[in-house]
């Protein structure tokens, strides 16, 4: 999958979990940048891709992820 | 010996000019700090010193052996050696903390059972600051194990961030990530440290002596043998505040004190009862623990059980408020209240409102909107219900409480008005200060670091201070878990 399918399928996950149809993503957003990110919803979103993009993250792999950035390399990387 | 005591201000000054004087050399500072931290203990008890020290040595060289195996690229052993790690560390914790409270209870249970069991009470003593350097050390072995730290090879370091006195008594629960760095470097005097470490210092002491511990001297008073529901039901709404006033006071002393030695060590409080709701509340109320349960605790489980969706998240948050609560305390009473807090949390996931609508909306840019001071007053409420829970060492004691505010409503005792008067007053500094802060920091008006208000402040310190502090010190409560 190229990586802007992968952006595409994670922006359609994000408008979904948070609850925001206008959410753009980029590889600097945090949860700080999104109203509804929080340690609950997060586990949710994680869910929603691993089911929909066929992959399985290990937990010191979430525990590396600082920024939508690393998320979307960890999944490209999964992927290939 | 207390922070609000004059004997840690002599002990402090002592530290602070000696760590000063060799401010070049961190070498030397952190000899102070851990020279300063070992005595700290030991005036509290020499006989628990091998205790931090054992546990010490232990995590440090196994906190080496985990990088190692990350480092060959083989994380399950290193996995594997973090798990026993960080059993054995909990071993003098459930020793101390829990062995009494398991002892008894299946002791009561084969009692019921028809099986009498005659035993002596072990009378075992909670070593000063177990539960928190315990919790540093466990936090150390699980972000090395993460990858995000690397071990710490240097041994001063490393016993200077367990042992490290500001915060041995009640925290805060510093993360190595952040606090190890700054041993690591020289150590300046910088004026607005100072000044800023000073302010917080006065500030917890303030909350401590003026407020804390006349509220704790009035509700001693008051709530014994009383009959009146009307007593008790303000007994028990003041309760979360007195508390708030006494930890919450503590951590701007350790908060403080590190300030001034350059060290900025983690925030444990954001003004809690300005939550909407009591996800929220857990947010900004023993944040350093809350958020270290979290991500220890909660995240892993979370993970574990994330194909459940929002149950497998209820489930984890049961898990979470437990060891929340029995960390507080091995009693019953604390397991209801874990119970009761988890099972808030059950509407806020279901309705996915966990961290909808938390802003704080302005009336004219000061006036705090009546739909957010009413939720900040439910959740007060759902707060000193938990209150009777913590406060309760039996399922006897819980009824106890609760009923007490169904005896018959009178007016409320009102003796010692002397107290009551001080604590009013200098709370509703505490509630105003809070509130100014909420609003923002341009209406702060102790953000000001120009020297004539620092001495102005320091003069109305020492005199609030000196008149208003309580005829009987209180220990900090938190001291006590």
């Amino acid at each position: 999958m190229e990586r802007n399918e992968i952006i595409e399928k994670i922006t359609g996950i994000f408008r979904e979990v948070f609850g925001d149809k206008n959410i753009v993503i980029n590889d600097e957003m945090t949860a700080n940048d999104v109203e509804n990110w929080d340690s609950l919803t997060h586990m949710l979103m994680i869910t929603k891709v691993e089911d929909e993009l066929g992959i399985k993250f290990k937990l010191k792999e979430l525990n590396r992820l600082k920024k939508v950035g690393d998320l979307i390399s960890i999944v490209e990387s999964k992927l290939q | 010996m207390e922070l609000h005591s004059l004997h840690f201000l002599a002990f402090f000054a002592v530290v602070f000019v000696l760590y000063y004087l060799f401010r070049k050399k961190k070498v030397v500072q952190n000899v102070i700090l851990l020279t300063a931290s070992y005595v700290f203990y030991a005036i509290a008890s020499i006989k628990i010193v091998p205790i931090i020290l054992l546990m010490t040595l232990f995590f440090y060289f196994m906190g080496i052996e985990i990088d190692k195996w990350n480092n060959k690229g083989d994380e399950d052993k290193a996995g594997r050696i973090t798990t026993f790690t960080i059993i054995v560390g909990l071993l003098p914790l459930f020793y101390f903390k829990y062995f009494n409270f398991f002892y008894d209870s299946f002791v009561d249970l084969f009692n019921l059972m028809g099986l009498h069991f005659h035993h002596s009470v072990l009378k075992i003593i909670l070593p000063l600051g177990l539960s928190f350097y315990t919790f540093r050390l466990i936090s150390y072995a699980m972000e090395v194990n993460q990858c995000s730290i690397n071990a710490e090879k240097n041994l001063l370091v490393f016993a200077t961030y367990v042992a490290y006195f500001p915060s041995l008594i009640a925290g805060p629960i510093d993360r190595p990530n952040d606090f190890i760095l700054q041993l690591h470097t020289n150590r300046e005097p910088k004026y607005e440290n100072f000044v800023e470490g000073l302010k917080r210092f006065l500030w917890g002491w303030f909350m401590k002596i003026c407020v804390a511990d006349r509220m704790t001297a009035y509700i001693t008073a008051t709530a014994v043998g009383v009959d009146n529901g009307a007593t008790m039901f303000l007994v028990a709404l003041m309760g979360p505040f007195r508390t708030y006033c006494d930890f919450a006071g503590y951590s701007h002393m350790a908060i403080g004190a590190s300030r001034m030695l350059g060290i900025v060590s983690a925030e444990n409080f954001n003004h809690p009862f300005f939550a909407q709701n009591i996800s929220d509340y857990w947010r900004r109320w023993h944040m350093s623990l809350t958020q270290w349960v979290t991500d220890y605790v909660y995240t892993p489980l979370n993970f574990k059980f994330r194909k459940k969706g929002k149950l497998g998240m209820i489930l984890a948050i049961y898990v979470n408020l437990f060891v929340i609560s029995f960390w507080h305390k091995a009693s019953w009473g604390y397991v209801l209240f874990g119970l009761y807090h988890a099972t808030l949390f059950i509407p806020i996931i279901l309705r996915n409102v966990q961290a909808k609508d938390l802003e704080l909306k302005w009336i004219k840019g000061w006036l705090l909107h009546p739909v957010n001071a009413l939720k900040a007053a439910g959740v007060y409420l759902l707060v000193t219900i938990g209150g009777i829970f913590a406060h309760a060492e039996t399922l006897g004691d819980v009824a106890v409480g609760f009923k007490s505010w169904f005896a018959p409503w009178g007016m409320p005792s009102l003796h010692d008005t002397y107290n009551i008067k001080v604590f009013l007053i200098c709370g509703l500094v505490i509630v105003i200060k809070d509130y100014l802060d909420e609003l923002g920091t341009k209406y702060n008006i102790l953000k000001s670091n120009k020297p004539i208000w620092v001495v102005l402040g320091l003069i109305v310190f020492a005199i609030l201070i000196f008149f208003l502090r309580g005829d009987a010190p209180q220990e900090f409560i938190y001291k006590q878990f």
